[in-house]
């Protein structure tokens, strides 16, 4: 998702180069269970946006297509953001200041639990992920089989995903399984789905990228049944010039590590 | 005692002023009591250890350390550790309450009338997940 305020982004990418799917894509085969369906009038998605004016109206257009209830977290952005957001989606929040992704996504929790979301999506605002990963994500949800499903790039489909990206993620999944005693097959997948009632027993606390490592723990330590659904990441020079640089990994290992030793 | 050099004078001087400075900094409420106190401990400490150098070694000599130079140099090292703890968990604390005050700003501007709720309770008492 977002990049650290002072890091740049590319120019505006487009449609093609998002790969995001049109209405009219033979791929997009609607689920044929109706008892493993959400209504979409319960389904919140939480988008935490900083500085994405150049992805995230053609983001929204989409998801609000069959996902009306999408609330917009702006955190801290400077490039006319919200006002795009607004056009798709009245439900645009906006933090004065930059915190982070995970403060714009409790934030963003916290609203949508308020607006009465039976089941609650993060998305990332930066066109890396497929909207209609979201019906695959709340398909067990709605069977009632568990009460968080985290999406999987590596179960599913990473779209030109740099090898040394590649290598980074595999070597904090190793890292993660060993901290987390949680067998999963990707660290940091901002594509996950909650119910209301796991995302009332979670409350996120580290501001900055850490928050995905410590929503893993926040899992585990509930005691909720979860499991991983394969998603498709698709990755533009767009979205790797706003993802977090290699180097980047240290700061935000150390910034978990102090998350969990005094939380 | 031999008579004072110029620095153990001034040196005297600074730390009865830092000292003085914390003690009103107590009675005005800037820092509780216990930081007050603990301030106007380090200040005496330190002028005892810079006008009786002598001490500082015998202390020195009590732990096995050897020099007083060295006693000083190890209790420098352990409480500039403790400080930057106590900076770091203090600027930790602030962080939190600045994502909060931000959170209740945006909750509050985007949920207009309502009332929020004050963060997510940890117990549901009705259950509304699919079963």
């Amino acid at each position: 998702m977002s990049a650290a305020p002072d890091q740049g982004s590319e120019a505006t990418p487009s449609r093609a180069a998002l790969a995001i799917p049109t209405t009219d894509d033979p791929r997009a085969a609607p689920s044929t269970e109706a008892s493993s369906r959400a209504d979409p009038a319960e389904v919140w998605i939480v988008l935490a946006a900083h500085d994405e004016a150049p992805t995230i109206e053609t983001v929204l257009e989409e998801l609000v297509a069959r996902w009306p209830n999408a609330v917009v977290v702006d955190d801290g952005s400077e490039d006319g953001t919200r006002e795009l957001a607004r056009r798709h989606t009245p439900h645009v929040l906006r933090h004065r200041i930059n915190r982070g992704q995970g403060a714009a996504l409790q934030t963003g929790i916290e609203y949508a639990l308020a607006r009465g979301a039976r089941y609650l999506v993060t998305f990332d605002a930066d066109g890396q992920h497929d909207p209609r990963d979201v019906e695959a994500l709340l398909a067990p949800l709605a069977r009632g089989e568990c009460e968080v499903t985290l999406g999987s790039r590596f179960l599913g489909e990473a779209v030109d995903l740099p090898a040394g990206r590649r290598l980074a993620l595999r070597l904090a999944v190793l890292l993660g399984r060993l901290v987390h005693r949680v067998p999963l097959t990707d660290a940091h997948n901002g594509l996950r789905a909650f119910t209301l009632r796991a995302a009332r027993r979670m409350e996120i606390t580290l501001d900055g990228m850490a928050h995905a490592s410590e929503i893993v723990d926040l899992v585990r330590q509930a005691g909720l049944a979860f499991r991983e659904v394969p998603v498709t990441v698709r990755y533009s020079a767009y979205s790797l010039s706003k993802g977090q640089p290699t180097r980047a990994a240290f700061r935000i290992a150390f910034q978990y590590l102090m998350g969990k030793l005094l939380r | 005692m031999s008579p004072l050099n110029g620095f153990q004078v001034l040196f005297a001087i600074l730390m009865a002023v830092l000292g003085t400075a914390s003690l009103v900094a107590v009675g005005r409420r800037a820092v509780t009591r216990r930081e007050g106190a603990l301030w106007a401990a380090l200040c005496i400490a330190a002028c005892v250890a810079v006008l009786w150098p002598r001490l500082t070694s015998l202390v020195a000599g009590w732990l096995g350390i050897g020099r007083g130079a060295d006693l000083i140099s190890y209790l420098t090292v352990a409480v500039m550790l403790v400080g930057f703890w106590l900076t770091y968990m203090r600027l930790r604390a602030l962080r939190r309450e600045l994502t909060l005050l931000v959170r209740r700003l945006a909750l509050d501007e985007g949920l207009g009338e309502e009332r929020r709720e004050p963060g997510p309770p940890r117990e549901d008492p009705s259950d509304r997940s699919p079963r």
